[in-house]
């Protein structure tokens, strides 16, 4: 069918509204990243310079070498006079945490999303799938545990992890990440499996899976968009997951990567540069994550199962 | 081989009740078409069978085996969807092959099966295709494929051509047959058409309101429909269902609408419906009741003629006549009714009487 074309001035006024709205949407998104990155190759002279250097004016890993070989120096009233307090040239203390608590991330983010999505697999399976009594209970359940904020549960949630004898933990690290992640991924993933249709469940059955089959065989499949957006999802959460982790942890054995960060502010003085160092580091595991996996999040996964 | 037996089966969901104890013995090799309007049960009554629905009261015998709690992929059943229900995620040859692979099934043995099922139905050429690049009709010929393979004892088909076209639908529904002579399985067919139905049965089991209304052959139901339900649902067109009443002298008498019945076909003064076939007309002869009517609508369908015409008293009736008969709309035709292919009915209860 023709359509008469439209006219072309408000076609390049549309364009035009559009590159720029895009554009001023980028910038909200990915400035604050972009000076992250840059700041972290510059010097605490040249960051807090007037005008500012958008872009570094040399590459300088200096940065990144001091905080990355914080163990190996020896820290002393000496060398730390070495640095002027005015231009934040301190090495914070906590530096020397640093590769440790990255490692303590990792560890506990993966066993997180890993835990999460057989956990949350599973649980979402058999709300979704078997008719058993009591089932929509058990969801507003799992639901409602989402609606008491955190900070309410810090306390509690201390005195049992202490009593546990778990406090400076990664288990209990874990532990507490899957109940804030475990509620939300079943909720998605039942969402996704109710999508599945329900026919393909049937056939499973009659053609020889029991529960396990059907599970593996159609569900599990058929839902990897949303078995990929719940392994990023639990693994982001853990990985910049502040409070908890702030109270239940105390020393390197067990801190993670934003409470070590968080104490390269220190009280006299705040270097820039190391934080950003620090904070470009913090960035890269989940960046690569989502580079990895965004190829999996793709929809139509389940064309020609049935009559559309 | 199996001979299902339902005995007193039930499905209630809370307080509505889809299939209401059902008594029912399908026997080996049987081919039995469940038909119904939708929401009669028949489609639950084949999820039971299958094991898809949990059986709220009564048994349910493949021979002499209780299944009644058997979860579905212990009960030996295949199962064709309307849907088709293919797994998106496989090619053809993987979905046809995944009940046998299920069941561990030395691959070489798999392969041979699939190339026979797939020769058989004649899609050996779809075999790497995915369902998504598939038609209705392939598809639905995949998922018959996927059924086929077990050689299971029995078969159950929910409305499995109501997807289709027209065409597609006919030669489906042959070779459909052609499947059931060579297996000589036990099938249970569900569908609201009653073509299908017709066409595929040993036996037809009509149903409404999860209620048995008839269970027989096709031509013992249509030749004697137990009620005014079935009577309209099987036929096409429909019935002529024209109410009355019975008179002193036996005939059947609708204000200036008269007509003989055999002796004593029901007691005078009773309320009845009278049950005319459309097809059951012929010009008037001997032992024949002569009916004129006035001719309202002539429809030509090529191979015979819709008549559509006025009895006396008003009564409007669909006729289905050679097309050899020259009707003109306006004229009044003499029409001849054999009493013996009269059908009636109480009027109260609408069974036959």
């Amino acid at each position: 069918m023709a359509r008469a074309a439209r006219p072309v001035a408000p076609r390049i006024l549309r364009a035009l509204l559009l590159t720029f709205f895009s554009a001023l949407f980028v910038l909200y998104v990915a400035g604050p990243v972009a000076w992250l990155v840059s700041s972290s190759l510059q010097t605490e002279a040249q960051i807090t310079a007037v005008p500012p250097n958008w872009l570094p004016p040399e590459m300088n890993l200096s940065n990144f070498d001091a905080i990355l070989n914080a163990a190996e120096r020896e820290v002393t009233y000496e060398t730390r006079r070495q640095g002027d307090p005015a231009t934040g040239g301190f090495l914070p203390s906590g530096a020397a945490n640093l590769i440790p608590s990255l490692w303590n991330s990792l560890t506990v983010g993966l066993w997180v999303a890993a835990l999460n999505l057989l956990l949350s697999v599973t649980a979402a399976y058999a709300i979704a799938v078997i008719d058993f009594r009591g089932r929509r209970a058990t969801l507003y359940t799992v639901l409602a545990t989402r609606v008491v904020p955190d900070i309410a549960l810090i306390v509690p949630l201390f005195l049992v992890i202490r009593n546990l004898g778990l406090i400076n933990t990664l288990g209990a690290l874990v532990v507490t990440y899957l109940a804030i992640t475990v509620p939300f991924t079943i909720f998605i993933l039942i969402s996704y499996f109710e999508g599945i249709p329900r026919d393909l469940y049937r056939a499973a059955r009659i053609d020889g899976c029991g529960h396990w089959g059907a599970l593996r065989h159609v569900y599990l499949p058929l839902s990897l968009p949303a078995l990929v957006a719940s392994l990023t999802f639990a693994f982001l959460t853990s990985w910049n997951e502040f409070v908890f982790a702030l109270v239940l942890t105390q020393n390197v054995a067990a801190q993670t990567l934003p409470i070590v960060i968080s104490g390269f502010v220190m009280d006299f003085t705040t270097s820039f540069s190391f934080v950003n160092a620090a904070g470009v580091i913090a960035i890269i595991p989940p960046v690569l994550m989502a580079v990895l996996f965004q190829r999996y999040i793709v929809s139509g996964l389940t064309a020609g199962a049935v009559k559309g | 081989m199996a001979t299902i037996t339902c005995e007193q089966l039930t499905k209630r969901y809370g307080s509505v009740v889809a299939v209401d104890r059902l008594d029912l013995t399908i026997q080996h090799g049987e081919f039995m078409v469940l038909l119904g309007p939708s929401g009669c049960g028949k489609t639950t009554t084949l999820n039971m069978i299958a094991g898809l629905e949990e059986i709220s009261d009564g048994t349910l015998r493949f021979d002499a085996k209780d299944v009644t709690w058997q979860p579905p992929h212990q009960r030996e059943v295949a199962m064709v969807f309307q849907s088709y229900a293919l797994y998106p995620n496989k090619s053809v040859r993987e979905n046809i092959a995944f009940p046998l692979a299920l069941r561990r099934t030395p691959r070489a043995e798999i392969a041979r099966a699939v190339q026979d099922v797939a020769e058989q139905l004649e899609i050996s050429h779809l075999l790497d295709r995915r369902p998504s690049q598939l038609s209705g009709g392939q598809r639905q010929r995949v998922a018959l494929g996927r059924a086929i393979v077990r050689k299971p004892s029995v078969f159950l088909m929910d409305e499995p051509l109501s997807n289709l076209d027209a065409t597609l639908r006919v030669s489906m529904r042959s070779l459909i047959k052609h499947l059931h002579h060579r297996l000589r399985a036990t099938f249970v067919y569900v569908t609201h058409d009653q073509a299908e139905a017709m066409t595929l049965a040993d036996r037809i089991a009509v149903m409404r309101g999860g209620l048995v209304q008839q269970l027989d052959t096709p031509e013992g139901i249509y030749a004697r429909p137990a009620n005014t339900f079935v009577a309209s649902f099987l036929g096409s067109p429909q019935i002529n269902l024209v109410e009355g009443e019975i008179a002193p002298d036996g005939s059947f008498v609708r204000g200036a609408l008269r007509l003989r019945l055999p002796e004593g076909a029901a007691a005078p003064g009773r309320a009845v419906m009278l049950g005319l076939r459309p097809e059951d007309v012929a010009p008037p002869g001997p032992g024949l009741v002569t009916l004129e009517a006035r001719v309202d609508l002539v429809s030509p369908l090529g191979s015979e003629t819709l008549l559509e015409v006025i009895a006396p008293g008003d009564v409007p009736l669909t006729l289905r006549v050679p097309k050899d008969w020259r009707a003109r709309e306006g004229e009044v035709l003499a029409l001849g009714l054999d009493p013996a292919r009269l059908h009636l009915f109480d009027r109260a209860t609408e069974s036959r009487l």
